[in-house]
């Protein structure tokens, strides 16, 4: 038996233990600050990029312990999400452990001004009048009253008469709004990252998508069309770029439902999926060239509209447009102007991907051919941010909890005011008044002694 | 008259307040006190006229936009705001022989400006938002609460230290720097101001992102050490209302807090690269 007892102590000692550690300060603390030096690591090394740009700043088995301890992607990685999900217990935890002293704090108060609680406060004092008790209780209350714009709740007991007023006694709430509103922006990110989505999409000038790439690398079908009506972008005198915007019409069974003109910062909502203007290019629509053979005569010239393939004439040779750059750079960095990106199909040899530049077609020569380029059509197309998330009003609503809760904890307090009139021992009217505040006790001290004066005064 | 001209102004008046802080800490006459105040207080007015004239200034180039876009334009915001929160922290408290401590910084921070481009500059597409003044003005009054907490932190560490010298107690100028207490409680009160300023200020930036990029949080190196800014002051505020953290660890907490400020507004912009590289 008494064994079976000490292993029961025990174990409730260890949840004591572990429960205690959970709702402790000090790890709260720690969290706090271990966070911190660990969000310090992923702005050193940068995150997410392309795993080539890792090779070119570190040795190859560094990026590889990199990529292992999951420092290329901290954010997301399992011991990040776990240092969050500690926090979220601990929130919880402290949240739990203080629920009752903070009920207790707003329920418990004596509405007496008794030998304890006086002896309780900080700052009172004890007056004595030669006036009638009806005279000073509506010259002191009404001083009070200019204070506390509450009605006081009015007791008499043993002779004497208390008066209790009080302010702001749900500031006491302030822990839990700033507290769970952390919680509340986690839950937000993770309705977001589970139920939404974050893709994008380029659409040329004139077409129409249904679909869009996540982030993720898969193909989202909307069940929706969007038009990209017109893209235009303007440039201020010194070259800077001043407006992109897109003419955008959203089409849904053949019928425009939606069409608005976007712009950074004026994004266009659908049925909770929101286009964002991210970026623009040009592609080409057609371009011409002319074909010389590798004694260059001519053998024609080819139009080739873009992404479609189109013979050289008396050749077994096909080419496709399929890229462009305005400002395409050699290898030894000189600037060959616009270029095209053309791949080369025969039947003999698989197909080869070239760039044929338009202001030096001296240097277009790709085995037995060479190219210059007689004409060519460009189009626009706009660059879309496409995402949904149906957790973001719940980050906001964690904000603004946040905020408030903050501002309350920070500037605002329980304050609590007492006063008692009765009579001393020579039967002369004594009031005795004192206040007390759970926070800002310095503030209210001379607040209560401003009162304090002015019931002096009364006399 | 032109802006520029304005701020350079501004610069030589901030200097001659600081130079007047630092004597009324050497001579203590209630002449020179009122002078650095008064001093201090003029380069607030010229500061503000010359932001003002800025402002003006971009309308009449058909630009129109506020002067807060560029490091140049934050770096004389950041000047002013310190100024400001001190002053208003010396009229509260009566700490000024702390401005000797407090006041090189607007002095400091707008020779720093002056090395800068400062043309008026059209707003890029991304900058086109009315959130734009909500957001730098919070994180950066933030970043002045800080600065001053900053500075009378530093201050107290010397204080405090002559204080538990008995010997020398009340000696040297240390003596007359206002006492150890009140300058933890000042360094309370600043963080106290800045913190929900920078929530705010990180909020406003989410919630700008999530309109012009479609996420409101993206670990941006500005957006993860704005953050790293937060925690800190965050493990701050509990550690001094909860666990009743004073003085002297409060002092380096804050030191700290204030040192990760200046790498976020920075040390990020200088050294990491990310979405904010217009700076400021």
């Amino acid at each position: 038996m008494p064994e079976e007892k000490k292993t029961k102590e025990t174990q409730i000692d260890i949840i004591d233990k572990v429960w205690g550690f959970f709702a402790s300060l000090k790890l709260v603390i720690i969290l706090l600050l271990v966070l911190s030096v660990l969000s310090i690591a992923g702005t050193i090394i940068e995150q997410n990029k392309p795993l080539h740009e890792y090779y070119r700043l570190f040795k190859p088995e560094t990026v590889a312990l990199f990529g292992k301890l999951g420092l290329l992607d901290m954010y997301h990685s399992w011991w990040f999400l776990a240092c969050l999900a500690l926090l979220t217990l601990n929130i919880i935890a402290c949240t739990m452990e203080r629920y009752p002293f903070i009920m207790k704090g707003m329920r418990n108060r004596s509405v007496v001004l008794d030998e304890k609680t006086e002896a309780g406060l900080t700052n009172a004092a004890r007056i004595r009048y030669s006036l009638p008790a009806e005279v000073v209780e509506s010259r002191v209350t009404a001083l009070a009253a200019k204070s506390f714009s509450a009605r006081p709740v009015v007791t008499q007991k043993e002779e004497a008469k208390h008066f209790f007023y009080e302010k702001g006694r749900y500031t006491r709430l302030a822990f839990f709004l700033t507290h769970l509103s952390v919680l509340v922006i986690f839950i937000g990110a993770i309705v977001g990252s589970l139920f939404g989505f974050k893709g994008y999409v380029n659409i040329n000038e004139g077409e129409t998508i249904s679909s869009v790439q996540t982030r993720k690398g898969e193909t989202k079908d909307l069940n929706f069309g969007v038009k990209c009506i017109s893209f235009a972008v303007d440039f201020y005198p010194n070259g800077a770029p001043k407006d992109y915007r897109s003419d955008l019409s959203v089409i849904r069974d053949g019928k425009e439902v939606a069409r608005k003109i976007i712009r950074v910062n004026d994004p266009l909502d659908y049925e909770g999926i929101t286009f964002y203007q991210s970026s623009y290019g040009r592609l080409p629509d057609e371009v011409t060239f002319e074909i010389r053979g590798r004694d260059g005569v001519s053998l024609g010239t080819v139009t080739a509209p873009y992404g479609t393939q189109a013979a050289i004439p008396g050749q077994d040779v096909k080419i496709e447009v399929l890229d462009y750059q305005e400002h395409f750079h050699l290898r030894d960095g000189s600037e060959a102007g616009p270029a095209y990106g053309v791949n080369i199909y025969s039947q003999d040899a698989p197909p080869r991907g070239i760039w044929v530049s338009e202001p030096r077609p001296e240097i277009n020569r790709f085995g037995a051919y060479s190219f210059v380029v007689k004409n060519a059509r460009l189009k626009n197309y706009t660059g879309l941010q496409v995402n949904r998330d149906p957790g973001v009003w719940l980050v906001w609503t964690g904000c603004i909890m946040l905020v408030a809760g903050i501002m309350t904890a920070l500037f605002m307090s329980h304050r609590k005011f007492w006063i008692r009139i009765g009579t001393d021992r020579k039967g002369r009217v004594e009031v005795t008044a004192g206040g007390t505040a759970n926070k800002n006790k310095h503030a209210f001290a001379s607040e209560v002694e401003r009162l304090l004066e002015g019931f002096r005064g009364v006399a | 008259m032109t802006n520029s001209l304005l701020f350079g102004i501004s610069t030589f008046v901030y200097f001659f307040a600081m130079m007047l802080y630092v004597s009324y800490l050497a001579f203590r006459s209630e002449g020179l006190g009122k002078a650095a105040t008064l001093t201090l207080i003029g380069g607030v007015v010229v500061g503000t006229a010359a932001m003002l004239l800025r402002w003006y200034e971009s309308y009449q180039m058909g630009i129109g936009r506020a002067p807060l876009t560029n490091l140049y334009e934050s770096l004389v915001f950041f000047a002013w705001t310190i100024a400001i929160v001190y002053l208003l922290m010396e009229r509260k408290f009566r700490i000024k022989t702390a401005g000797a401590f407090v006041a090189p910084f607007p002095f400091i921070i707008m020779a720093y400006a002056s090395l800068n481009p400062n043309e008026i500059q059209p707003l890029i597409p991304a900058l086109q938002s009315n959130w734009l003044i909500s957001h730098v003005v919070t994180c950066f009054v933030g970043y002045a609460a800080f600065a001053v907490s900053f500075g009378v932190s530093f201050l107290y560490l010397f204080k405090v230290k002559a204080e538990n010298n008995p010997g020398k107690k009340g000696e040297g100028f240390l003596g007359y720097l206002p006492a150890a207490e009140v300058l933890d409680e000042v360094g309370y009160k600043t963080i106290a101001i800045g913190f929900p300023l920078l929530t705010i200020g990180i909020i406003t930036g989410a919630f700008w992102a999530n309109v012009a990029w479609g996420t409101y949080w993206s670990w941006d190196p500005k957006e993860t050490w704005s953050l790293i800014v937060w925690l800190i002051y965050a493990a701050y505020l509990h550690a001094r209302i909860t666990r009743g953290w004073r003085g002297k660890k409060a002092a380096i907490l804050s030191i700290v807090g204030f040192g990760a400020t200046i790498f976020c507004y920075l040390g990020v912009n200088l050294l990491l690269s990310g979405l904010h590289s217009y700076g400021g």
